[in-house]
């Protein structure tokens, strides 16, 4: 044949140490080994039968509670967010959109829940979840601490549109009294 | 004579060639992303060539657009099986050039968390191999300890993989008293579990007989590709950073370095790389203990200014990873971010030992191969 079929001499494992050679007692020998090392391994398998509770969560039905850093969802208190952007410039992604406009003086004035006084009125606050890396800088950033990772991770949607989520939106603001953090 | 249409058939017209296969990108014994073209010759490969850049994304490039800050989430990304240690030979880099002291404390939590990665990633090392060569329960009982310490990773750091956890000046949060109490337990049922878990797979004559005198690399080659981690180990060669060019606490701890010692075939094949791991898990259990012992009441940050500036120059500093050695050349012109940032990657060398390894094996053994030298694509790509 052809001189492309590599030299079986070759192969790597010809001289593998661990089997007999093939006479009659090397080959019952090799079977004995083979078979006893396999019913060490399975006297480990027997006991994960019995011995040993089954750790898999039943994801559906029964939910895992994450522990309290977890990063998952961000969630954004608009009436605590003073709109300093410091968020936006933290996110290595950028995908934290912002608007904000100077509020009137004649206003009546407003602060925040630790007492920061709110300078300017949030036209936008939106997050583009989809491009989100979960890294927890921006809410690390966070002054106020108004933006906040949630515990929340069920949040799969059918469009990357429906990802994009206006904080400013009614809907989006109960999740305030819904979400714990 | 036999004859077939009219033709004889001799060894004149009668050619024997090449079957070309690819193996990947979605392959599950390629471990992520890497195609491995492979000519193959009935079942002996002749050639193989592996083709890389399917999880390329351009972190060098995007580095230079992000602050100091913003560069840790993308580091992880890169080897994302042990975003730890990546994340601490990029802040090391970093910290050197700022001049930051970082507390002991969190140098001590560093240390624990960095060989609880390795420990997680020598486990999926362990379970995805034993999958490689036909074994299923290995990989699930690995996992149920790698779970637990992914756990204990999303309660300290908030992520299961992609942590953010190590910062530039120390790292995020603190180890409380109780999760330390934990850690400690789950080292003791980890090192029992080790054991149990090399009675069940390395000592199987089957896993031998597939391991054993595959895909030996010798002392020379491993040198000659600059081959690092547990593949340089494995091949008998004393060289882990941790010891050699300590950083951070690591010279203050007592660790043995395990080396391949050709106990069931020739000495750098695939039984010992892998053995080399399983030992290596024991060593850092041992290191753990002693930060343990030994970690100090403190802060965990050090003084780093809100927006980091780093000093004009550059500086290479490299880490034992969990997979080898990684390398980041940081160059800096003084800016919020940095001019130029390379990563040596260590699985990069492994692969390029692959067309070397693979002529003369079987297709069987070449999977093995790529298992035992253990790579990850996202950190070969970047």
């Amino acid at each position: 044949m052809s001189s492309l079929t590599p030299d079986l001499s070759t192969l790597s494992n010809k001289d593998n140490t661990s089997f007999e050679e093939l006479t009659v007692g090397g080959w019952f020998r090799n079977v004995w080994k083979a078979v006893s090392s396999c019913f060490k391994g399975m006297a480990i398998t027997g006991r994960y039968i019995v011995a040993v509770k089954p750790v898999t969560i039943e994801y559906p039905e029964v939910k895992e509670e994450l522990p309290e850093n977890s990063r998952s969802r961000l969630f954004n208190d608009v009436d605590n967010c003073i709109a300093c952007m410091q968020c936006a410039d933290a996110c290595p992604v950028d995908c934290i959109y912002i608007a904000a406009t100077r509020r009137d003086k004649e206003a009546p004035k407003i602060k925040t829940d630790d007492g920061t006084p709110i300078r300017l009125d949030l036209k936008q606050y939106t997050i583009d979840t989809a491009l989100c890396c979960y890294c927890g800088l921006c809410t690390e950033a966070c002054p106020t601490e108004s933006l906040s990772h949630t515990k929340d991770f069920e949040f799969a949607q059918y469009t990357l549109s429906e990802m994009k989520y206006d904080y400013l939106a009614e809907d989006v603001r109960a999740w305030k009294h819904r979400l714990v953090k | 004579m036999i004859e077939v249409n009219g033709n004889d058939i001799n060894s004149e017209k009668m050619k024997s060639e090449l079957l070309t296969l690819n193996m990947g990108p979605q392959h599950p014994a390629t471990h992520g992303v890497l195609r491995v073209e492979i000519k193959t010759d009935s079942e002996i490969v002749a050639e193989a060539i592996p083709h890389i850049g399917y999880l390329h994304r351009c972190f060098e490039k995007h580095a230079e657009n992000i602050d100091y800050r913003g560069v840790i989430p993308f580091v992880d990304r890169m080897d994302y099986l042990s975003a730890m240690t990546m994340e601490w030979g990029y802040v090391l880099g970093v910290e050197k050039m700022l001049g930051t002291e970082v507390p002991r404390r969190a140098q001590y939590i560093r240390t624990i968390i960095a060989e609880m990665q390795r420990v997680a990633s020598h486990l999926l090392f362990f379970g995805v191999y034993a999958i490689d060569l036909g074994a299923f329960s290995p990989f699930l009982y690995a996992f149920e300890e790698r779970e637990k310490i992914l756990r204990l990773f999303e309660e300290v750091s908030g992520a299961r993989l992609l942590y953010n956890y190590i910062w530039i000046g120390g790292v995020w949060n603190d180890l409380s008293d109780s999760q330390l109490n934990r850690i400690k337990a789950l080292c003791d049922h980890i090192e029992t579990e080790i054991d149990k878990y090399h009675s069940l797979v390395g000592e199987n004559s089957i896993f031998i007989g597939r391991t054993a005198n595959v895909a030996v690399i010798s002392e020379e080659m491993a040198y000659s590709y600059g081959a690092t981690g547990a593949t340089l180990r494995g091949s008998g060669i004393d060289w882990d950073l941790r010891k050699k060019r300590p950083y951070g606490i690591y010279d203050e701890l007592d660790f043995d370095v395990p080396l391949g010692t050709g106990e069931k075939g020739q000495l750098g094949d695939c039984w010992d790389r892998y053995d080399v791991r399983m030992r290596e898990m024991k060593e850092s259990i041992k290191i753990i203990r002693q930060c343990l012992d030994g970690i100090e009441e403190g802060p965990i940050m050090g003084k780093v200014s809100k927006i980091i500036k780093v000093p004009e120059g550059e500086i290479y500093t490299r880490i034992e990873s969990s997979r080898g050695e990684i390398g980041y050349h940081l160059i800096s012109d003084g800016g919020k971010k940095p001019y130029r940032l390379k990563v040596k990657s260590s699985c990069f060398t492994h692969v390029s030992m692959l067309p070397d390894l693979a002529p003369g094996q079987m297709i069987a053994d070449f999977v093995a191969t790529i298992g035992s030298i253990d790579i990850v694509l996202g950190e070969v790509d970047r």
